[in-house]
């Protein structure tokens, strides 16, 4: 049974029921139509001189789910940087969501970053803060209700099951129940992108796996998923697109990847 | 919307100011110290003016010496004239049996007064100038008078009136200098103490901006707790200087009798309105300033 991305995007806002979604849906995303996030012939240097990235284009449609897969330095974490506006590119154009990102006024910046969902390696919860409070942050910011937040927040953490640790502090979880408040955190606003870096790089294989069904889960309601990682078996196990960056350009742009080009790299055949 | 952002402000000033105690009570200290100095200041100055408005007072009057032999028609002419005059406030005559009258009066002279015999003083023209600086021109017209007492024409003392313009107008640039400095200290330390609390809640404020909480949501719990240190601070050092004022100004009195010192009630109103709106600026600023590095995106 097949759904396209736009299909599972509205279905996701107008809130689907528990009971719907117990078939697991394989999400088909609409390659033909308007890209949600292009990159046109971007070009990265730091002012050390630097060159991340050399002429990147790149489109995804709207409920991809994409690895960003690379050696250290091959400007991963450069296209995460950019694409969260922590970063401009130095040449060439971004577009999310109609938004040119190099050309968004600084103060127009809080509202783009409203509509991402962001998860990293360090999962960059408050350790002040109980899993419950993490988690309401990211509402608490957008000036929100107290019954909306407690709403959406006691949703969030059931999706990713820590219901039952709501007042138990970060210091306590271990890493992947962390990563999981990081996660519901960053989609109890229901973003139309979750932006990752690295989100499994901290954590046991068991655990990751774990972390990347939520993560499928997320992608089937329709959230597009852009995910830098060094996890080779998830990748390979998944067959998801998955985009390859060497030396600042993108070496490979498959449908339907492993994380080594098999053909291209054969001693990786053979360990 | 916006009173939800501006509790979740005040919550996360009171809770910020409590959780760094140490660094907040070191703020408090420190523009509780410069406070008191600029209240200090205010205060000087203020018993400077009063001091300089008592002195101005003397010696904007002047007394002409009219020559025994003048005729009363001319004092009169002279009168008016002065009068008509626009830098005059008011012009009194007084007769020579006035004057000593007057002389006899002070208690000052009882045996001096016991030892006169007829009357050796002038009568006299005391006239009150509407501004200090017109006594030397006042001084002038007397002189050109005939009617006045060459030997002893005026009691105008030049040098004095000018010397005490001077040391007036230096006094109060002093104190506007000095207030300008303590001003500046104050917002530097309230800057460095919230940048060390800032400093400790970096993580919170990156996690803020990647979910989205605009600049001033972020900004906004500094700047409060910024102007709550500023207030405490003002009300501490406003509640020293409310204790020791009127001690102090006793104390000056009793030492330099001369001076017309003298406890001013009202004036506290005046102190506590500027120290605590000093404090609440000086908190805010230096906050601002302090969390903006951190803010900007």
């Amino acid at each position: 049974m097949g759904y396209t991305a736009r299909d599972l995007a509205t279905r996701a806002r107008r809130r689907v029921t528990p009971q719907q979604e117990t078939q697991p849906m394989v999400l088909t995303p609409d390659f033909e139509s308007r890209p949600v996030i292009s990159f046109q012939r971007v070009f990265k240097t730091y002012p050390t001189g630097t060159e991340a990235l050399r002429d990147i284009n790149l489109e995804v449609p709207e409920g991809d789910f994409l690895f960003l897969v690379g050696p250290s330095g091959a400007g991963k974490s450069t296209v995460v940087r950019l694409l969260i506006r922590e970063e401009k590119p130095t040449k060439g154009k971004i577009f999310v969501d109609g938004i040119e990102l190099g050309r968004m006024k600084r103060r127009k910046l809080p509202y783009y970053r409203r509509k991402v969902g962001l998860v990293f390696q360090d999962f960059k919860l408050l350790p002040n803060l109980t899993v419950y409070e993490n988690v309401a942050f990211a509402l608490r910011v957008l000036g929100e209700p107290d019954q909306h937040v407690r709403d959406r927040v006691a949703e969030a953490l059931d999706t990713v099951s820590l219901s039952a640790k709501e007042n138990t502090y970060p210091a306590n979880l271990s890493g992947g129940e962390q990563q999981r408040v990081a996660i519901a955190r960053a989609l109890v606003h229901a973003p139309r992108f979750i932006i990752a870096d690295e989100p499994t790089g901290n954590l046991d294989p068991a655990t990751a796996w774990e972390i990347m069904q939520l993560f499928l889960r997320i992608n089937a309601r329709g959230a597009t998923v852009v995910m830098a990682t060094h996890n080779r078996e998830i990748v390979d196990l998944l067959r998801r697109r998955v985009v390859a960056i060497d030396a600042g350009q993108i070496a490979r742009d498959d449908r339907s990847g492993r994380y080594h080009d098999d053909v291209a790299k054969p001693q990786v055949r053979a360990q | 919307m916006m009173l939800r952002n501006l509790k979740f402000a005040l919550n996360s000033a009171w809770q910020s100011f409590w959780r760094n105690l140490a660094v907040s009570l070191a703020a408090v200290l420190s523009i509780t110290l410069i406070l008191i100095l600029a209240g200090i200041n205010l205060l000087v100055g203020h018993a400077l003016s009063q001091v300089l408005d008592g002195f101005r007072a003397k010696v904007s009057e002047i007394s002409i010496n009219v020559s025994d032999d003048t005729p009363l028609q001319s004092v009169y002419d002279f009168e008016q004239v002065l009068t008509a005059d626009p830098r005059v406030a008011s012009v009194r005559f007084i007769t020579k049996d006035e004057a000593l009258a007057q002389f006899k009066a002070d208690p000052q002279n009882v045996v001096f007064a016991q030892q006169i015999e007829g009357n050796p003083l002038d009568a006299k023209l005391e006239v009150h100038v509407k501004n200090l600086s017109d006594v030397a021109g006042i001084d002038t017209v007397a002189r050109r008078w005939s009617g006045v007492d060459p030997t002893d024409p005026t009691n105008y003392q030049g040098d004095f009136v000018n010397r005490m313009l001077e040391l007036s107008s230096w006094l109060s640039l002093a104190g506007v200098a000095l207030l300008l400095i303590l001003m500046l200290v104050s917002v530097v330390i309230v800057m460095n103490t919230i940048r060390t609390a800032v400093y400790h809640r970096r993580k919170e404020i990156e996690v803020m901006k990647l979910v989205g909480a605009t600049e001033w949501f972020v900004r906004g719990p500094f700047v409060i707790e910024g102007i709550m240190t500023g207030l405490i601070a003002a009300s501490i050092a406003l509640a020293l200087l409310v204790v020791a004022y009127p001690p102090a100004v006793d104390r000056f009195k009793s030492d330099i009798g001369f001076i017309p010192l003298s406890y001013d009630p009202r004036f506290i109103t005046i102190l506590a309105q500027d120290l605590l709106l000093a404090g609440a600026l000086l908190g805010a600023l230096g906050s601002y300033i302090g969390v903006r590095r951190y803010v900007r995106i």
